[in-house]
């Protein structure tokens, strides 16, 4: 199978930047303090062997290299490496949290491309109307809003919303309700409602700039000779438009969408902690602020595996769509 | 967070072009706008400071206070004036992203040319580590980093670092891409040829060529600094108390929002009029730097006048043109393109359109194939077997076209889709205009393929263009023009795009289509060559206006407008001696919004009178169906004086 082939190369070009990757990241968070501050200054203080003890199973005692080596071997027979908390296992902890943040990460994502595919079509069939400058300054808009912000600002909205209807209409804090509902139906609606919120940042901080890159792809298409020439043909304007020109526009937006991946992931982060979701974000920014190594490396492990995976998804896809691309490479 | 700009074509650089630029940058009112707020903000937030009268890190006695007289955006819990507050937040995130911006068009520019010029193993290596810094979240090595030196004391110049480090990629992509163009373009072959060094050639020669998309993309990286800036400091891994940054200021009026609302609004306002602001700029920039992308003039449908007919068309003319005026609404105001063109084409017949780019034969191609743009004004008369053109609405022409006229556009290898196959592309253009079966649509595919010329067509069905050299993908085209057995084909500049060996192969084609099908076919060309080897009649074409129409004959041994002897003199020939230097028409033809007064052609004219500069020529009968417009000529009068060169049809080779 010629795509399988494809994407085994495109995975096995992957490692190297993976390799060199993980080992700077290694070397900054390692370099970037002592995770045992805290237990050294306790009061009373604790016993000295409870300190090597700690130091030893987290490989303190190692020098750096010999630590990222630990790391690696580890990592590729499965193994994440001790956490600085003891009774947290790194593998699980991600696990759930990667499954929380995934979920309204890539439905925001999906929300985003189809608004941003039939933004940008609208816009570009229609240059000069209302209708694109209307959709132009809201892409300017939101192009320029810092997601915090809108975050902060739509939590408030639910907040107030609310309180005027006098009942929890939509969730604003957490990823679930504390208690979840006994029904599996109830727990589905229940995880759906505390995504509204956080999905709707997410796909208003992104759609902007996609739907402009769509925009613009279509107005070339649209310009193009062989747009020209199927009109000469004398097929339909409809045709014209669904066959040969958003056939051939949605290819460059694919790249921009998987390039764009890694910026979705940063603005779930901040989203995340706005609305006091316990997924990805949260678990960087404890280990982060806990000097926890290992977590950190996990974390970013997870992220650029996913990166990779998502990259590799869209060359296929570009594949998929664009025949000069299948045979080349 | 934002797409990549799509890239500026590059512009050489001289001193006259910049000023240029500025003055487009200027009359994008958006831009200049944007830019003065952004004066007006960076003045708020580096002398604003000298004059309040609060400290950002001044404790007042006035705490919680909503906008007052004396603390104009109030006060936050702790009693600290926001005004002050919100000018330290903008000076250290303006400083912050113009020190993010600077360092990454730096190493990105650098990076950019160096992979882009030396391409192969440079590139490869430089390119894995771009991809380096994408695979991963620039905000999670961003706090990780930020942690690390928040102990350390640096303040915004180590947060500014450590997102220059992350941020170059985009700028490197960006350059890169214009390099890798720019890299075989003559001036810098010539530069090399002459020995220059290559960081020379890199400086002096790229450089100013990449000026352009580096401006672009560098500024709108600063509103991508900014955000990212502020989101860093909003989950506490960028600017530290005790000093403030915008996002510090938004993270800590999180949970007053409801309470004290001025916390949060005005400086999550301020991040947005700043990103804003950058982004409009960014735009004028892109437009200002790239001149081919300004917007026309916001029309949607393009206008038709059909003049009203009295004359009778004879029954052998195909197609008849009167008085066929086409102007373009643009920004300087109407360009006229066609200027009362009057054209005959009898039924299987071949007439070579003929003249400069610019002269309106394409746009009088495309008024003849109702596809003008909206910006355009068409008036006048194109009857065509019987019907009238002008202002034919939509679902009539789209009935005519590819069934009874077709076209041949001038590059095959954009004018097929890429993403569709040969046999597709074929077989629609069958079942546009018959109610056929797939498989039916196909056999005539194949048909039409082998009647042009592409060998084992059946089985290049399923292939797609990329997969045909040039001239095999314009004689699917030529397929595809035939697919109905049309009366006119209409071929614009069909063999321009392809090699001199190729184009004979493909007027060949064209020829054989001509005598199986028995079309008619207007040739439009600026090439003298191909039209005397297929036209039956010539019509030659300045400024918009017809100047002179003949049979190939006539016009070749006897041409009468002094411009159709400038074009004949100025073919190479077989003919001449060698070294005899080739002769070109002085000066350039006229821009369309400055014609001149009389006859377009009077300023390169060698033979012209007074009169010309005054009078507008119009076509004088010659001999029987030869007419040309010069002053100079009488109705079945002696040809010109001086510089009569005898000019036999010229071979080609």
């Amino acid at each position: 199978m010629e795509i399988v082939g494809f994407a085994l190369r495109r995975l096995l070009v992957a490692i190297p930047v993976l390799l060199v990757s993980t080992f700077l990241i290694f070397l900054a968070v390692a370099k970037s303090g002592d995770p045992l501050t805290e237990l050294r200054e306790r009061q009373p203080p604790v016993p000295p062997h409870t300190i090597a003890a700690e130091e030893a199973r987290l490989g303190l005692d190692q020098p750096v290299l010999q630590r990222y080596w630990n790391w690696l071997t580890g990592v590729i027979q499965g193994d994440l490496g001790p956490s600085v908390d003891r009774n947290a296992d790194i593998g699980m902890e991600l696990g759930s949290r990667l499954g929380i943040t995934m979920r309204f990460v890539l439905i925001a994502m999906l929300i985003a491309a189809v608004l941003a595919i039939l933004v940008g079509v609208v816009s570009a069939v229609r240059q000069y109307s209302w209708l694109d400058y209307l959709f132009t300054s809201t892409g300017f808009l939101f192009l320029a809003m810092p997601s915090f912000w809108l975050a902060v600002l739509l939590k408030q909205g639910g907040i107030e919303l609310n309180a005027l209807a006098g009942q929890t209409l939509i969730y604003t804090v957490g990823d679930s309700s504390v208690i979840p509902p006994p029904t599996l139906g109830g727990r589905i609606a229940d995880l759906a409602g505390h995504m509204i919120l956080p999905t709707i940042t997410l796909v208003l901080i992104n759609f902007a700039a996609w739907s402009r890159f769509q925009r613009s792809s279509m107005l070339d298409v649209l310009g193009s000779d062989y747009v020209k020439l199927a009109t000469a043909k004398g097929l339909r304007r409809r045709t014209v438009l669904r066959k040969y020109a958003l056939r051939t526009a949605l290819t460059p937006l694919v790249t921009v969408i998987a390039l764009d991946f890694t910026a979705v992931f940063a603005g779930a982060v901040v989203t995340e902690t706005v609305f006091q979701w316990r997924g990805m974000g949260d678990y960087l920014l404890e280990s982060i602020n806990g000097r926890d190594v290992n977590a950190v490396m996990a974390w970013l492990l997870v992220a650029a595996v996913a990166v990779v995976l998502f990259n590799l998804f869209a060359d296929i896809l570009y594949a998929a769509l664009d025949p000069r691309i299948r045979r080349v490479r | 967070m934002s797409a990549d700009p799509p890239p500026v074509p590059a512009t050489a650089a001289t001193p006259g072009q910049w000023r240029a630029v500025l003055a487009r940058f200027r009359r994008h009112r958006l831009a200049a706008a944007a830019l003065v707020v952004l004066v007006l903000v960076a003045l708020f937030a580096f002398v604003g400071p000298l004059l309040w009268r609060y400290g950002h890190d001044e404790i007042t006695p006035d705490n919680s206070q909503p906008p007052s007289a004396i603390h104009p955006l109030g006060t936050d819990s702790l009693g600290h004036d926001l005004l002050a507050q919100v000018m330290r937040g903008t000076q250290q995130s303006l400083l912050i992203a113009l020190t993010v911006a600077l360092g990454a068009a730096v190493v990105g520019t650098v990076i950019g040319i160096v992979a882009g010029y030396y391409r192969g193993t440079v590139d490869a290596l430089l390119m894995r580590l771009v991809d380096l810094f994408l695979t991963v979240p620039t905000i999670a090595v961003a706090a990780v980093l930020g942690h690390n030196f928040a102990g350390s004391g640096g303040g915004w110049v180590l947060i500014a670092v450590v997102l220059a480090a992350l941020m170059w990629t985009s700028v490197a992509r960006v350059v890169r891409g214009v390099v890798l163009g720019l890299r075989e373009r003559e001036f810098i072959s010539a530069a090399r040829a002459l020995g220059s060094s290559d960081l020379r050639i890199m400086a002096r020669h790229i450089l100013p060529n990449v000026a352009g998309p580096i401006i672009v993309s560098v500024t709108i990286l600063v509103a991508t600094a900014i955000l990212a800036e502020t989101a860093l400091s909003f989950i506490g891994f960028g600017v530290q108390p005790p000093d403030t940054s915008l996002g510090l200021l938004v993270a800590n009026a999180q949970s007053a929002v409801a309470t004290r609302p001025w916390l949060f609004y005005f400086p999550g306002l301020v991040i947005l009029l700043i990103a804003l602001s950058i982004n409009f700029i960014g735009d004028g920039l892109r437009d200002a730097l790239d001149p081919t992308q300004t917007k026309g003039p916001r029309r949607r449908r393009y206008l038709a006048q059909p003049a009203a007919r009295a004359d009778a068309v004879p029954d052998d003319v195909l197609l008849s043109v009167r008085d066929l005026r086409v102007v373009f609404a643009a920004d300087g105001g109407d360009v006229p393109a066609v200027r009362h063109l009057d054209l005959d084409l009898r039924r299987g017949e071949v007439v070579g359109l003929v003249g400069e780019s610019g002269s309106g034969k394409s746009v009088s191609a495309a008024a003849m194939m109702g596809l003008l743009p909206p910006t355009a004004t068409v008036s006048g008369s194109i009857r065509f077997a019987g019907q009238e053109l002008v202002g034919l609405a939509e679902p009539r022409f789209r009935r005519l076209r590819g069934s009874r006229i077709a076209m041949v556009f001038q590059d095959p290898m954009s004018s097929l889709s890429p993403v569709h196959t040969i046999g597709d592309q074929v077989a629609e253009a069958v079942r546009v205009h018959r109610g056929c079966s797939r498989a039916e649509a196909r056999e005539r595919a194949v048909e039409l393929l082998d009647t042009v010329g592409i060998p084992d067509a059946r089985n290049r069905l399923g292939d797609y263009p990329h997969q045909f050299s040039g001239g095999m993908r314009q004689r699917v085209v030529i397929a595809m023009a035939i697919a109905n057995d049309p009366d006119l084909i209409i071929a614009d500049e069909p063999t321009t795009a392809l090699d001199v060996t190729v184009q004979a192969q493909v007027l060949a084609a064209l020829r054989a289509v001509r005598e199986r099908t028995g079309a008619a076919i207007l040739m439009i060309t600026h090439d003298l060559g191909i039209v005397a080897e297929v036209a039956d009649r010539i019509a030659v074409m300045y400024a918009g206006r017809l100047v002179e129409v003949g049979t190939a004959a006539e016009v070749f041994d006897h041409p009468a407008m002094p411009y159709t002897r400038g074009l004949l003199d100025s073919v190479p020939r077989i003919d001449r001696p060698a070294d005899e230097e080739l002769w070109a028409i002085p000066g350039s033809p006229p821009t369309m919004t400055a014609l001149p007064a009389g006859c377009a052609f009077a300023p390169r004219c060698t033979v012209r009178v007074p009169d010309c500069s005054t009078v507008v020529p119009e076509l004088v009968p010659l001999t029987v169906g030869h007419r040309a417009a010069c002053l100079r000529l009488t109705p079945g009068g002696e040809p010109l004086p001086e510089p009569a060169t005898t000019t036999p049809i010229p071979e080609r080779p």
